[in-house]
């Protein structure tokens, strides 16, 4: 095959693997969301440069898989010292996610700035997963990554009740003797997996925002669970794809903010024309009810009448 | 299977600690089906700290807790649980009729989706407490009332033997508080054992079969015209124990109390 | 001083005044579990920032300034709106605007690149090594521009705080009381987050933008460990931060490394230090308390056990104890509490005294328990004998009080007086 025609298929294979990582990050992003625990991936993917770094220092591969290995064990251990922090000492739980947060990408840019300013081959590379940059991924690697993206969604949906369940009433789920800590814990690595997957598309500052812009723009357009699952899917989908094809056309721009603006614009979208919850849909509500106070046209609500 | 004429709920000396505080002492306590039991005493003084206990769901400090004379962990598929109101999200994107199906996830086991038979089991529960035709409303959406008979319909479809219920009352309107009483009247008759960590002194007393009364220890507990009398309500909800409070304190510091 | 010398001094320099600013902010931050939010200011200030540039500011000049501030309020009512408008959570709206934020700010960084010299990278992480170059003239000196707006801030900063000092901490420590008292909660948290914004700003050449999160919010946690009053935790958290600076730049020229960077890992160092050896609450203070706890409750359980021996009389049958009752035998020889005496272990005078005090809390718990408590007979004993290491003297006065002057327990043993 000639490199010319070889080309498009490497496009075309790295932008499927982009749409799906982001729908499997909106996906298991909703538990996050539905869980009031948004944030915490953000500790996990600050940790992941500092395991991109090492892996790096300590096998002295570039590959993806080496490098994407490190940054899980990184996000593990991230989210474990937030459980030790939890658990040993007095810090509340917002501070202990900013000081592993700021501590973790601190020791990361500390090995990064290292390994530049010995002039180590081979070490600019790993800038790129500061802001995301798919330009440089083989169809290998981004079939990989589409494979675990479609692995997680697997799971979600397989443990689908367990995980709604667990989310929405830990207590009642805890009596009925389900294992509530341990599928707390599979979540968050589920998202840890996710925030990984997501490194080289959307760099490690700003992964987060995949695992939680769609979900909550998702919510804005349902009340069920499993609608608002597939709708996040798409919208991450969608953002990821756009923000990759926008990043192309400006050469020095890096995918990690266009993909981010790519998703918020779908929320404004969400925010403003969504049915019932949206702003639009709620003013011209309350305009209604305004107007049929005025007119003396506005009943009490039949079915509150019992209580 | 259960030891044959053991009782449906036992505590054994059951302590239990937060951090390292002690909260609720030595709680000695049998309960037996059928009947409707209520956990009765002031606010903030270990009711639904028992109720917790006895399921699982905080550690023991000291003691023991037996259901049907097995562990809990043996028993959990005859046990149901109404927990309080206010731990619940109310936004959270279910349907009425998806949570009173989550009353039948545990029977389901793992992976396992809801089927014809679960769907029917939570129709009849919405039937049992009124609400079959709010099935579909998003639980944001429902009175204080509704609100509460949805997760009623919930631990109705565990279909369990012994249920344990939080505050089922509180915040409730009259009417919704009499139905609920006629749900949990009904289960007695059937033979269950009904546990209600309860607020109102008044109808506690027209209520229940028996009651326990507890201020961070168990003060009485037995048949409903025995144990309240004015001396025992006397010594739960007048005077606040200063000494278990200190005691509690010096626990937690491992020395001694002044 | 040799100029190389001086311009570390001045790096450092530069690096600690701007910490100190945030490791006061910080405090108040992080008293009132607003953490992640000055996480998502320093991130959300870049937009605002690069804005102010593009209209002709300079880099921490005046215009700058204003527009981080204008930016972090932004990004507050934002995250405000969202929740009142369209049902968000805090923590959900927080996400969705400090990453946008950011990613525009971005974005105008690359596509202006032609008009504005800020390379994104250290938009992420500062360049502290190239602050000493970039110098003002202050009364006839050069003085790095970086120190000169760290300097002017942490001032503003420290006067506006000092100023409302009292309003808040008690808006930190009680935000719904302070709002009753009549406290201005609103002026009081718009003031801290414009300060949160003008010391991220400050920052940002020294450390950029995810790094200021750590030199906002550890020093503080770290001091939390240790102390207690808020005064303290502030003296305590910036002394922290400066030592951090120093430590951390002088780390970097060591190892070669980014200064930000190692200034954030000994910043995690410090916390990681407090957390094991911070008395109290330390690992190790806990662990060293429960060991003396077991030790206490191992000599009391010995003395008990030689009490109740000889009050049961000879031919009775001895009950053994536990081994760390046994253990605890010589050390209480040599504090005179017990002696061996032809093969036996017997009480002293002292150590009689003190076993009865152990043997009457235990026994004046039962008769409160069985006052007090519906327990059975037989159950009273292993709660007395957790309790019995518990009870003071002022406390068993007054129950001695409440169950009356009786001189036996529930099982008819009698209780032995007050030494």
């Amino acid at each position: 095959m000639s490199p010319a025609a070889a080309l498009p298929y490497n496009t075309l294979v790295v932008a499927a693997a982009v749409a799906a990582v982001g729908f499997a990050a909106g996906v298991v992003g909703c538990f996050g969301v539905l869980r009031r625990r948004a944030l915490v991936g953000d500790a996990a993917s600050h940790a992941t440069l500092a395991g991109v770094v090492s892996a790096f220092l300590l096998t002295g591969r570039r590959d993806l898989p080496t490098l994407l290995a490190g940054a899980f064990v990184a996000a593990l251990a991230g989210l474990a010292a937030l459980v030790a922090i939890r658990r040993f000492t007095r810090t509340r739980d917002d501070a202990a996610t900013a000081i592993v947060l700021g501590v973790s990408f601190g020791l990361g840019i500390a090995l990064l700035s290292g390994l530049s300013a010995r002039g180590v081959a081979g070490a600019g590379g790993l800038e790129q997963f500061l802001m995301g940059h798919t330009a440089a991924l083989t169809s290998a690697d981004a079939i990989a990554l589409a494979g675990v993206s479609a692995a997680a969604v697997l799971v979600v949906w397989l443990a689908l009740k367990e995980a709604t369940l667990v989310a929405f009433d830990p207590a009642f789920a805890a009596a009925c003797g389900w294992p509530v800590p341990l599928l707390d814990y599979a979540l968050v690595a589920l998202v840890a997996v996710m925030v990984v997957v997501g490194l080289p598309a959307a760099g490690a500052v700003l992964v987060t925002a995949l695992v939680v812009i769609p979900p909550v723009a998702a919510r804005q357009w349902t009340d069920r669970v499993a609608p608002m699952l597939l709708l996040a899917g798409t919208l991450g989908l969608v953002a990821a794809l756009g923000g990759v094809a926008a990043s192309a056309l400006v050469p020095r721009l890096p995918t990690g903010p266009t993909i981010v603006l790519a998703a918020a614009a779908l929320f404004a979208v969400s925010f403003f024309f969504a049915p019932e919850r949206g702003w639009l849909a709620r003013r011209r509500m309350l305009r209604d009810v305004a107007r049929r106070i005025a007119a003396g046209t506005l009943t009490p609500d039949e079915d509150h009448a019992d209580g | 299977m259960s030891a044959v004429g053991a009782p449906a709920l036992e505590l054994h000396d059951v302590t239990v600690a937060y951090g390292r505080r002690p909260v609720l002492w030595n709680v000695d306590l049998t309960v037996t089906a059928p009947g409707l039991f209520g956990i009765i005493g002031p606010n903030g003084a270990g009711k639904s700290t028992l109720l917790k206990a006895a399921l699982g769901l905080v550690p023991l400090a000291g003691g023991s807790v037996r259901l049907f004379g097995r562990p809990l962990a043996a028993v959990r598929e005859r046990i149901g649980y109404v927990p309080q109101r206010e731990t619940v999200d109310w936004d959270f994107p279910v349907s009425v009729m998806d949570v009173v199906l989550m009353g039948t996830y545990a029977r389901l086991g793992w992976f396992r989706r809801p089927g014809v038979a679960e769907r029917e089991t939570a129709r009849a529960a919405l039937e049992r407490v009124g609400l079959a035709d709010l099935a579909g409303r998003q639980i944001g959406r429902l009175s204080g009332g509704q609100q509460q008979r949805v997760f009623l319909a919930r631990a109705l479809a565990q279909a369990a033997d012994l249920y344990f219920l939080d505050e089922p009352m509180a915040g409730v309107d009259v009417r919704s508080q009499e139905r609920i009483f006629g749900v949990l009247d009904d289960l007695r008759r059937q033979g269950r054992l009904v546990i209600v960590v309860h607020h109102d002194l008044r109808t506690a007393a027209d209520w229940f079969d028996g009651v326990a009364l507890v201020d961070m220890r168990l003060v009485a507990a037995g048949p409903t015209a025995t144990v309240l009398t004015p001396e025992n309500l006397r010594r739960t909800y007048a005077g606040h124990l200063d000494v278990l409070d200190e005691l509690g304190r010096a626990v937690q510091r491992g020395g001694r109390t002044s | 001083m040799d100029e190389f010398t001086g311009m570390h001094a001045w790096a450092i320099a530069s690096a600690a005044i701007v910490s100190a600013g945030c490791a006061l902010v910080g405090a108040l931050l992080v008293v009132r579990r607003m953490s992640l939010l000055g996480d998502a200011i320093s991130h959300a200030v870049l937009p605002g920032i690069v804005l102010a540039v593009l209209a002709g500011g300079r880099p921490g000049g005046p215009l700058v300034l204003g527009g981080a501030v204008a930016a972090a309020l932004a990004t507050v009512l934002l995250v405000q709106a969202l929740r009142r408008e369209g049902g968000l959570t805090e923590d959900a709206g927080t996400g969705v605007v400090f990453t946008t934020l950011f990613a525009f700010g971005v974005v105008l960084v690359t596509a202006a690149a032609s008009r504005i010299d800020l390379d994104p990278s250290c938009i992420l992480y500062g360049v502290l090594e190239l602050v000493p170059f970039d110098t003002v003239a202050v009364w006839g000196r050069e003085v790095p521009r970086a120190f000169v707006t760290g300097a002017v801030v942490l001032a503003v900063v420290a006067c506006g705080l000092a100023a409302t000092w009292k309003e808040q901490v008690f808006t930190a420590f009680d935000f719904e009381g302070a709002r009753a008292a009549g406290v201005p909660v609103a002026a009081v948290t718009t003031g801290l987050l414009a300060a949160t914004a003008l010391v991220t700003v400050a920052s940002f050449e020294a450390a950029g933008a995810i790094l200021v999160v750590a030199m906002l919010v550890v020093p503080a946690a770290t001091a939390e460990l240790l102390v207690r009053r808020m005064g303290m935790l502030v003296f305590v958290a910036m002394v922290l931060g400066v030592a951090a600076a120093g430590l951390g730049y002088l780390a970097a020229w060591r190892f070669d490394t980014s200064a930000a960077g190692m200034i954030a890992v000994v910043l995690g160092v410090q916390y990681a230090v407090a957390a094991i050896v911070a008395p109290d609450d330390g690992l190790l203070a806990r662990l060293a308390s429960r060991a003396a706890l077991a030790w206490r409750v191992g000599c009391e359980d010995a003395l008990a056990l030689l009490w109740r021996i000889e009050e049961a009389g000879p031919g009775a049958p001895r009950p053994a104890g536990s081994w760390l009752a046994r253990a605890t035998l010589p050390w209480l020889a040599v504090r005179g509490r017990v002696v061996l005496d032809a093969g036996r272990w017997r009480l002293t005078p002292r150590g009689q005294a003190e076993a009865e005090t152990v043997v009457r809390s235990h026994r004046l718990w039962e008769s409160w328990l069985g006052r007090h408590v519906d327990l059975p007979l037989d159950h009273l004993h292993p709660p007395a004998e957790w309790i019995e290491h518990h009870l003071g003297a002022d406390v068993r006065r007054r129950i001695e009080a409440e169950v009356g002057p009786r001189e036996s327990d529930p099982h008819g043993r009698s209780i032995p007086p007050e030494p």
